[in-house]
């Protein structure tokens, strides 16, 4: 195999009429890498796993994936790789066991590889215990690594997951993450996988591509990227954008620490050197030309900063969209309705057992020492504007205490400032890097 | 391919026999047309010294494999839903596996109903040629039809893309099918339309031929024939329902 593990080049996926999931999009993801596709619902992810795994063929373009030409060699690509798609595609009405079984029949495994296989696996992914039992009686996480390990039992060189966390809560998403990470670290597997869940792309990636509107709007590394936006981030809302807003937009862009902008609909991303101690002067402008700020946060660069400067939209405003279409994806024609759509729901949560076994993990305490930082590498902090914008928002509701919600954004006064920055979160910053 | 199909034929084998109450349910329909039905028109229909209820079991054979077989193709979206083909697409299995262990399977269920039928039809009083071989060869004349309704079934699922129509091209060709053919009323009784369309109708040959072996005066001609028929219908059907699934991959 060549140090290139996938290398896409021009892929074209026409929908018909004429819907470009993807558009002449070019990838390399080298072997013994994590490429993490991140892009809103409908951007060609999927689509792009799909083509890359001969799940879908495509109009034009060239995809070689293990050094194998996906359109002329598939079998030798279907060998080579291990697809967790968005469905669990396991079967509910069999054991794990039978579920792997199968799964290394279909791969013309030797039965006495398979055992050993499963051994290993359920071992590795901690189901040793209910391997044995009905899938219908596993929790959702259980489902999804049950889903891995039965990828995983051919021994592939690339593994592409397609949304692996999607529906999994925020306990049996970091049980996943440890995972996915531990299988490239230890066994060297290549991993592209797709996401719309910034923490996700940020932890488990060493590259990150950017996709929208079916190409990749860029691709380096988290770090790399969100160093790519000079400064703090600025977000300012409004609920109206009128004259004095716009003087304010004005006179902010004037002043020499601001290094860029973006409109969002109502809300204004600002990018700010030493943010920190500019808000104040910021406030001063709103304040001079009477702009209604109704919030204003300020945040170090995420890769929603990037993704914003990248595609001109947050990725947090799509999140919440139901996922591709995949059944039209599937099929290549037809299935406009939304029968099938809705009957694709969230995953479970967690039993008790494995949300135990998440609380004693490795995956935790490396987390608690800032090694290995989930949402905590996130570090926003929200003022709300109460006294500017006259009117009465949420924050009070805080009793001027830091909170934080699941995309470990802070919400906190201005009083509370100072504990803000002394905090853990603070200390983890450079931790949390990979 | 082979191997493949036995997989997968087994994986669904064990699940059937993890509810066996689906394969039960499906014969209440098949078990209502014999117990009322039967005793309804055993007065009405004068078949010389034949016994309605012999005349007809053969019918409700046939309606029960119709009526079994037409849920392969719901099965088939239900499995593409919740991405189980995908994960068969993505190994290196024969396509032609997938579609075939379906259909085998769905088979499989309607032979087993079959001889349930059969049963209860004995224990009703009616009176069939229940000798082993012949058994056997009614038993043929089942698993050809079921192939060839099952492999219909999982065609027109991959064509619809969804699970009403598919389910009300299913009930719209039972019926008619039935009544089209010889399954519940001797072919001279029919007006000459209805005996045209009973002529092509796989159904009428796969009844006569049961009915042929089931009697207790066998007639291989009929049988034979019958045999034939289901054969190339069956044959037929599959090689639509794999196209149709190789199709839709590329």
């Amino acid at each position: 195999m060549t140090n290139l593990a996938i290398q896409i080049k021009g892929l074209t996926k026409i929908y018909p009429p004429d819907n470009r999931a993807v558009d002449t999009l070019d990838l390399e993801i080298k072997a013994g890498e994590i490429m993490a596709l991140l892009g809103p619902n409908g951007a060609g992810k999927s689509t792009t796993i799909r083509a890359a795994s001969t799940l879908c063929g495509f109009d034009e373009g060239k995809v070689v994936v293990a050094g194998f030409d996906v359109d002329t060699h598939s079998l030798e690509v279907r060998q080579a790789i291990g697809v967790v798609a968005q469905q669990t595609g396991i079967d509910y009405f069999l054991t794990g066991r039978e579920n792997m079984v199968l799964q290394g029949h279909l791969y013309r495994m030797k039965r006495s590889d398979i055992n050993s296989r499963i051994e290993e696996l359920a071992r590795y992914f901690e189901l040793d215990s209910s391997i044995d039992n009905l899938v219908s009686t596993y929790s959702g996480g259980m489902r999804r690594k049950l889903d891995i390990a039965c990828a995983l039992i051919h021994r592939p060189e690339i593994l592409f997951l397609d949304e692996p966390t999607l529906g999994l809560d925020i306990k049996n998403r970091k049980i996943l993450w440890k995972h996915i990470d531990k299988l490239n670290k230890e066994f060297g597997l290549t991993i592209l996988l797709t996401t719309h869940y910034l923490e996700e792309a940020d932890n488990l990636s060493h590259q990150v591509a950017i996709i929208n509107n079916g190409q990749v709007q860029v691709v380096d590394t988290p770090d790399a990227l969100k160093n790519s936006i000079h400064g703090d981030s600025i977000t300012v809302s409004f609920d109206d954008v009128g004259k004095n807003e716009q003087a304010f937009f004005h006179y902010a862009q004037q002043q020499s620490y601001i290094k860029g902008s973006t409109w969002e609909d109502n809300k204004l991303h600002l990018y700010v050197e030493n943010g920190g101690a500019n808000v104040a002067a910021l406030m001063a402008i709103a304040t001079e030309n009477q702009a209604q700020i109704t919030n204003l946060s300020l945040s170090r660069p995420t890769l929603d900063d990037v993704f914003l400067k990248y595609t001109g939209t947050s990725i947090l405003e799509t999140k919440e969209e139901e996922g591709d279409e995949w059944w039209k994806q599937w099929a290549g024609k037809g299935g406009n309705t939304g029968k099938w759509k809705s009957q694709w729901g969230a995953g479970d949560s967690a039993e008790d057992g494995e949300e135990q076994s998440w609380k004693n993990s490795d995956w935790l305490k490396e987390s608690e020492d800032g090694k290995n930082i989930g949402t905590q590498k996130r570090e926003e902090a929200q003022w709300q504007q109460d006294s500017w914008s006259g009117q009465q928002q949420g924050a009070n509701k805080n009793d001027g205490s830091n909170t934080t919600d699941e995309q470990g954004s802070q919400q906190w006064d201005p009083s509370q400032q100072g504990n803000w920055q002394n905090n853990e979160w603070n200390k983890n910053k450079d931790g949390g890097e990979k | 391919m082979l191997a493949d199909t036995w997989h997968l034929f087994n994986k669904y084998m064990r699940i059937t026999m993890r509810m066996p109450m689906w394969t039960l349910f499906t014969l209440i329909q098949p078990l209502i047309w014999l117990l009322i039905f039967g005793q309804l028109f055993k007065d009405f229909v004068q078949l010389g010294d034949e016994d309605y209820m012999a005349f007809m079991v053969p019918g409700i054979l046939v309606m029960t494999v119709l009526f079994g077989s037409s849920w392969s193709g719901v099965s088939l979206l239900r499995e593409i839903t919740a991405g189980t083909v995908d994960k068969m697409l993505v190994s290196p299995v024969s396509r032609i596996a997938i579609v075939l262990s379906r259909v085998l399977h769905s088979s499989a269920q309607v032979i087993a109903q079959a001889f349930i039928m059969l049963l209860v039809a004995w224990i009703l009083g009616a009176t069939l040629n229940m000798s082993p071989l012949y058994l056997l060869m009614a038993m043929v004349i089942v698993l050809l039809l079921g192939i060839g309704f099952a492999a219909l079934s999982n065609g027109f699922a991959i064509a619809l893309q969804r699970e009403e129509p598919l389910v009300m091209i299913g009930n719209l060709m039972t019926l008619p099918l039935i009544f089209f053919s010889s399954a519940l009323v001797p072919e001279q009784f029919m007006p000459d339309w209805i005996q045209l369309i009973s002529a092509v109708n796989p159904i009428s040959y796969a009844v006569d031929a049961i009915r042929a072996v089931l009697s207790t005066t066998p007639d291989m001609a009929i049988f034979g024939k019958g045999l034939v028929v289901l054969t190339i219908f069956a044959g037929a059907s599959l090689a639509w329902a794999v196209t149709a699934f190789n199709a839709l991959r590329d």
